[in-house]
């Protein structure tokens, strides 16, 4: 275990000016020890939420994240109304539960492309996000827009689903099963992907507990938390669905949890719509929230996500308090991290399906051999595809 | 997950029951008052104020320092080893720290005033190795030390950020 | 002269784009790379996503410009090897979008680089990044 030694990295080498959000030591072809560096990302949200009215609020927070927009919106406009004291009614319960589960969908399909591209596999990128353009489409139908889609308001949904979106919609839910469980087969009978995936990034249950994670990454390691089942919220504790989980602890693990839950989004989709209610889809709440303080946890495509709302009885709240999920794998993503190859780096970091920005850049330092260096993420692809391209035999690919 | 199937023509007329149907939240107000209970007799004069306020939210304030016994406590008797985030709040006087924690599927929050001055409490990295990041993050926006932490750095506030500006404290405004 | 005009035909016929994240929120980040997909296609006007500042011509810049990214975009923009332009993605790399004047934030992306075009939306339609391309080259094959 290498103790904290920080290497002596002076002003003149070029490439340092610039900040890292990994740094790695690395010996040889292996990596011992991870430091990650968070906080490019952020803004100082929580400070501009208390200057705003709660409604103001929900469209600083729903841009916290585009790609899970709706689960933080969802979030924080449940934990205003339980400091509100009122409930929203039950058709805007099962239109934002809804919407949610159509955001999971495609969620997990972007990262599926994603996982795809982080391996060298482009096509795979390209096919499935052609097919998660259904899923976006019927997003825009139902709520306006592709990405944050503002239809959650404090009391309830903003827009109501008509009988004619409702048959576009289950068309699209089937199309989206098909080709999900095509997908599913793929992902586990290709060889190129599995050498990728199977044994890579593992992640040993008691060390998955012991470092908090969330999400597809727990429920991977074979540990049954989730948080519709654990403290249901929404419609969920009228749903039927089943928590997915995987033994296998690495990244096809990984694969197999998020394609499986992308399935049963799909049936919790189409029992959501056999059994939606009739009524409003929204209730009125007094601009002024009385006090109290709420937390509220959902389970969002990435994990759990927690909002502490204290409000004061003024317009404004007081404190609100954002957990994204991202934040609690890192430490689970440091610990797969040793130990494994330099070349498995993008695929590992990309299992655990964060939020970071684009142009990464990592630094690595070997310190038995006294050298260090940065590569962005495309040299890091490159390298990986090289070093797996070497290891497998000839006549295999 | 026993709810009763309903015919398609008949549910559209009938309204669905309310989604936390009064007999389950008693049955389930139970079991968060037995936990209180135990943490009463467990914690006797550390403990400030307990509050059952909903299924499944408990929050509990004890003082400064026993976080540690009740967090223990917890990880002994109610299986802890769940923590979802560490908040800091500014009640004007005194900061305040939430440790978020879950057990049993209940939301247990654990909370603990520290004074204004001189804002120091031990870590609970050692119990809960998952809290690192969490600590770094409220010592980084809320100026709370947490002694006892391995490597209390910045977590999100940029490197030129001046030292001793606590951006979440509410004396703090942002420049125009 | 003939030289000029070849070089200038090769540029506008295959921009070679570098994306950059300067702190936002994903929603126009995944917008580009869906443009880049099937249903969108960006690369039939000749684009294709690199990942050097070396070798890209186009910086598609997302993002309000969080502190500890605006050293980065500058330095990107100064590796660029010219002519290069700058595309702003998004309403917050416009204007700062909802997250104009928060204490982290300089507020868009020209606070930081000049910049060429501006894509609006929040978050910009996959077809709106394709038009504020197609304009950019239009305004190039102009000049």
């Amino acid at each position: 275990m290498v103790s904290t030694f920080k290497v002596p990295i002076g002003p003149q080498h070029p490439a340092l000016k610039e900040p890292s959000n990994f740094t790695f030591d690395v010996e040889g072809e292996y990596v011992v020890n991870v430091t990650p560096r968070v906080g490019y990302n952020h803004r100082g949200i929580e400070k501009a939420c208390e200057n705003r009215t709660y409604l103001q609020d929900i469209y600083l927070i729903e841009r916290i994240c585009g790609i899970c927009s709706h689960a933080h919106t969802t979030t924080f406009c449940q934990a205003v109304e339980e400091c509100g004291g009122i409930q929203a009614p039950p058709r805007g319960i099962y239109l934002r539960t809804l919407v949610a589960e159509l955001n999971r969908i495609h969620s997990h399909l972007l990262w599926l492309g994603v996982a795809g591209h982080e391996v060298g596999w482009d096509t795979l990128l390209m096919y499935v996000w052609r097919d998660r353009e259904v899923v976006m489409e019927i997003l825009e139908m139902l709520t306006g827009n592709r990405v944050n889609y503002a239809i959650n308001t404090i009391g309830g949904v903003r827009r109501d689903i008509t009988p004619e979106q409702a048959r576009k919609l289950t068309k699209a839910l089937n199309i989206l099963e098909d080709r999900t469980k095509h997908y599913r087969n793929l992902c586990l009978g290709e060889k190129t992907l599995l050498s990728r995936a199977i044994g890579v990034g593992v992640l040993k249950p008691n060390v998955a507990r012991s470092l908090c994670a969330v999400g597809p990454t727990l429920r991977a390691s074979g540990i049954k938390s989730d948080v519709r089942r654990d403290d249901p919220y929404a419609a969920y504790d009228v749903t039927p669905f089943e928590v997915i989980t995987s033994d296998m602890c690495d990244v096809a693990g990984r694969v197999v949890v998020r394609v499986d839950e992308t399935l049963q989004s799909v049936n919790i989709c189409r029992w959501l719509l056999e059994n939606l209610p009739s009524g409003d889809i929204r209730t009125k709440l007094t601009r002024r929230i009385p006090p109290n303080e709420v937390v509220s946890r959902i389970e969002a495509p990435r994990g759990e996500l927690i909002h502490f709302v204290r409000s004061n009885g003024t317009d404004k709240p007081d404190r609100v308090k954002v957990r994204a999920p991202t934040l609690g794998n890192i430490l689970a993503v440091c610990e797969m991290l040793k130990g494994g190859y330099i070349a498995d780096i993008p695929i590992v970091l990309a299992a655990i399906d964060p939020c970071f920005s684009c142009t990464d850049r990592m630094l690595f330092v070997d310190s038995k051999n006294d050298k260090n260096w940065i590569w962005s993420n495309e040299d890091l692809k490159r390298y990986s595809t090289k070093f797996y391209a070497k290891e497998s035999l000839p006549g295999r690919r | 997950m026993s709810e009763e199937k309903r015919a398609p023509t008949e549910q559209k007329k009938a309204p669905l029951p309310k989604i936390e149907p009064q007999e389950i939240e008693s049955q389930k107000i139970e079991n968060e008052n037995s936990m209180v209970e135990e943490i009463k007799k467990f914690l006797g004069e550390d403990l400030i104020e307990a509050k059952v306020q909903r299924p499944r939210r408990i929050y509990l304030k004890v003082k400064p320092g026993a976080h540690r016994k009740t967090i223990q406590f917890m990880k002994d008797n109610w299986g802890l080893y769940h923590i979802s985030t560490i908040s800091g709040l500014d009640l004007g006087d005194n900061l305040e720290v939430v440790f978020h924690l879950n057990a049993r599927n209940v939301a247990v929050n654990v909370r603990a005033e520290v004074p204004r001055n001189k804002p120091k409490i031990e870590t609970i990295t050692d119990l809960l190795p998952g809290s690192n990041l969490y600590e770094r993050e409220v010592h980084d926006l809320f100026g709370i030390e947490f002694k006892g932490h391995p490597n209390l750095e910045r977590l999100e506030l940029p490197e030129d950020w001046p030292k001793g500006v606590y951006p979440l404290r509410k004396d703090w405004k942002a420049p125009e | 002269m003939v030289g000029q005009r070849l070089i200038k035909w090769a540029r506008t016929r295959s921009p070679w784009l570098l994306h950059f994240n300067s702190g936002s929120c994903n929603g126009c980040d995944i917008e580009i790379v869906a443009a880049l997909t099937p249903r969108y296609d960006l690369e039939r006007f000749g684009a294709i996503v690199k990942g050097s500042p070396r070798h890209a011509d186009v910086l598609l810049a997302t993002g309000p410009v969080t502190r500890q990214t605006a050293a980065r975009l500058k330095r990107i923009y100064e590796q660029m090897a010219e002519p290069k332009f700058v595309v702003a993605v998004g309403t917050c790399a416009t204007s700062g979008g909802v997250f104009s004047g928060l204490y982290n934030i300089l507020g868009g992306i020209d606070q930081a680089i000049p910049v060429d075009a501006y894509v609006l939306g929040c978050a910009a339609k996959p077809e709106a990044i394709i038009d504020g391309v197609a304009k950019l080259l239009a305004k190039l094959k102009g000049t």
